[in-house]
C-alpha cells in the first residue's frame, strides 16, 4: 500500500530544498555579517530588518513570493532564504561583534592585521554563536521547506497535500513522519556538534 | 485593489478572528507554560526530561504538527489552537524555569535572613524577579502563535490564512499581497507590542 519510491523521492527533494536554501543562505550571511563589522550603517539596518523579519508567520513569506517570482522550486528556495538569512547574519554578526576587547586589544599588540584579527580571533570566538544561529536555520527550513510545496516545490509537503485534500490521513503520514523524523535527527546530531564545539572553543 | 481585495475576502472580520484565536491560545500558552516552569522548579530533576520533551515538539515542523493532529482533532479550530499551544508552551516554561532558578543570591540570602519561608521566597522573591524573563518566553509564543494560527488557514480553521490560501489556488496575485503583506505588518506589530510590555517589566524588576 505504501510505495516506498515516492516517499524516498519526496525526502530528496525536501532535503535538496532545505539544505541548498541554507547552503544558500550560509554563503551569503557570513560575508554580510563580516561587512556589518566594518560599516555601521549596514549593520543597523540589517539588524532592524532581522527583527522585524522574525516576527512575520513563515505562511506569510511564502505567499509573499509568489507575486513577484511565481510558483516553482526556485521562488521556493528563494522563500526559505528570506526566511532564515537574517536570522543566521544576526547569529553570525553578533558572535563575531562580542568578542571581548581585551583579545582584541592584544593581537593588534602582536601586529595582527584586520584580516589575522578575523581570522584567528574573531571566527574562532564566534564559533558557537554561529553554529547556534545554523542550527536554528536548519530547522526554520526544514519547517518552511514542507510549506513551500503549496507553491508547487514538491517534496514530502505534497504528499501532505495531496492527502489533505481528500482527507486522506495514511497518505498525510507518509509525508510527516519523514520530516518528523528528519526534524529530531537534525535537532540530535546538531546538538552532538554543537557540544563538542562548545568544549573545544 | 486594496479595498476590493479587503471586501472581498472580509478581511475585518478574518483579521477580528485571527487576532481573538491568538488571544486564546496565549492565555492557555501563559497558564500551562508558567505552571510547568513552577512545577520544574519544585521538581528540578524532572527538568531535563521535560524540557527536552517539549523541545522535541519544537522541532517538528509547524505544518507537520498540524495535520498529525487531524486523526484525533479533525479539522479547524480545535487542532490549530491544540497546535499552537503545544508548540508554544517550551519558550515560557523553559524561560520561567531559568529565571526562577537564576534569582541572584544576595536576594535570597536577605529574604532568608528576614526569615520568610522558601514558599513566601517563591512567590514574593523569585516569581517577581523573574517577570521579565518570563516575558521574554511570552514574546516568543506570540510569534509561534501566529506562524500557527496563519497556518490553521489550511485546515479551515479560519483566521487570514484562509485568504492567503484561496490566493495561492486562484493565483490571485492581488489576494496574496494585501493578505500577505497585511499578515506581516499585524506581525509585527504584535511583536512590538510584546516588547513594549517586556521593557516595561524589566525596568520595574531587571537587575540593571
Amino acid at each position: 500500500m505504501i510505495n516506498y519510491d515516492i516517499i524516498l523521492n519526496a525526502v530528496g527533494e525536501h532535503l535538496l530544498l532545505a539544505y541548498s536554501a541554507l547552503l544558500i543562505s550560509i554563503i551569503i550571511a557570513i560575508p554580510l555579517a563580516v561587512l556589518s563589522l566594518y560599516n555601521r550603517y549596514l549593520a543597523s539596518i540589517l539588524l532592524v530588518f532581522a527583527n522585524l523579519i522574525q516576527a512575520v508567520p513563515s505562511f506569510a513569506v511564502v505567499a509573499i513570493v509568489v507575486p513577484f517570482l511565481g510558483i516553482g522550486f526556485k521562488p521556493a528556495i528563494f522563500a526559505i532564504i528570506l526566511r532564515i538569512i537574517l536570522p543566521l547574519f544576526k547569529n553570525t554578526f553578533t558572535g563575531l561583534k562580542d568578542v571581548d576587547f581585551i583579545y582584541i586589544d592584544s593581537a593588534r599588540g602582536i601586529g595582527l592585521n584586520q584580516l589575522e584579527i578575523l581570522r584567528y580571533i574573531r571566527f574562532p570566538h564566534a564559533f558557537p554563536a554561529i553554529f547556534a544561529g545554523i542550527k536554528f536555520s536548519a530547522i526554520i527550513a526544514n519547517s518552511v521547506a514542507i510549506l513551500t510545496s503549496l507553491i508547487g516545490a514538491g517534496g514530502l509537503g505534497e504528499l501532505i497535500f495531496e492527502g489533505l485534500t481528500n482527507f486522506n490521513i495514511p497518505k498525510v503520514l507518509t509525508g510527516a513522519i519523514p520530516a518528523i523524523m528528519i526534524a529530531v535527527l537534525l535537532d540530535i546530531s546538531f546538538s552532538l556538534i554543537e557540544k563538542r564545539i562548545s568544549l573545544k572553543y | 485593489m486594496i479595498v476590493q481585495v479587503w471586501k472581498n475576502q472580509q478581511l475585518t472580520i478574518k483579521t477580528i478572528e485571527h487576532l481573538s484565536m491568538v488571544f486564546v491560545a496565549l492565555l492557555f500558552i501563559i497558564a500551562i507554560g508558567i505552571t510547568i516552569g513552577i512545577f520544574l522548579y519544585n521538581k528540578k530533576n524532572l527538568s531535563g526530561i521535560v524540557l527536552n520533551l517539549l523541545n522535541v515538539i519544537e522541532t517538528i515542523p509547524e505544518l507537520v504538527l498540524l495535520v498529525i493532529l487531524m486523526p484525533f482533532f479533525g479539522i479547524g479550530y480545535k487542532p490549530t489552537m491544540i497546535a499552537s499551544i503545544l508548540y508554544s508552551i517550551l519558550p515560557v516554561a523553559r524561560n520561567t524555569y531559568v529565571g526562577l532558578i537564576q534569582v541572584d543570591k544576595q536576594y535570597l540570602e536577605s529574604a532568608r535572613a528576614m526569615g520568610l519561608q522558601e514558599r513566601e521566597i517563591l512567590w514574593n522573591i523569585r516569581i517577581p524577579l523573574a517577570l521579565p524573563m518570563i516575558a521574554a518566553g511570552i514574546r516568543i509564543a506570540i510569534v509561534f502563535t501566529m506562524g500557527v494560527i496563519t497556518l490553521g488557514g489550511l485546515i479551515a480553521a479560519g483566521g487570514l490564512g484562509g485568504p492567503i490560501q484561496t490566493g495561492i489556488h486562484l493565483y490571485d496575485k492581488d489576494i496574496i499581497l494585501v493578505t500577505g503583506l497585511w499578515i506581516g505588518i499585524l506581525a509585527v506589530l504584535v511583536d512590538s507590542i510584546g516588547s513594549l510590555i517586556e521593557k516595561i517589566l524589566n525596568r520595574k524588576y531587571g537587575y540593571d
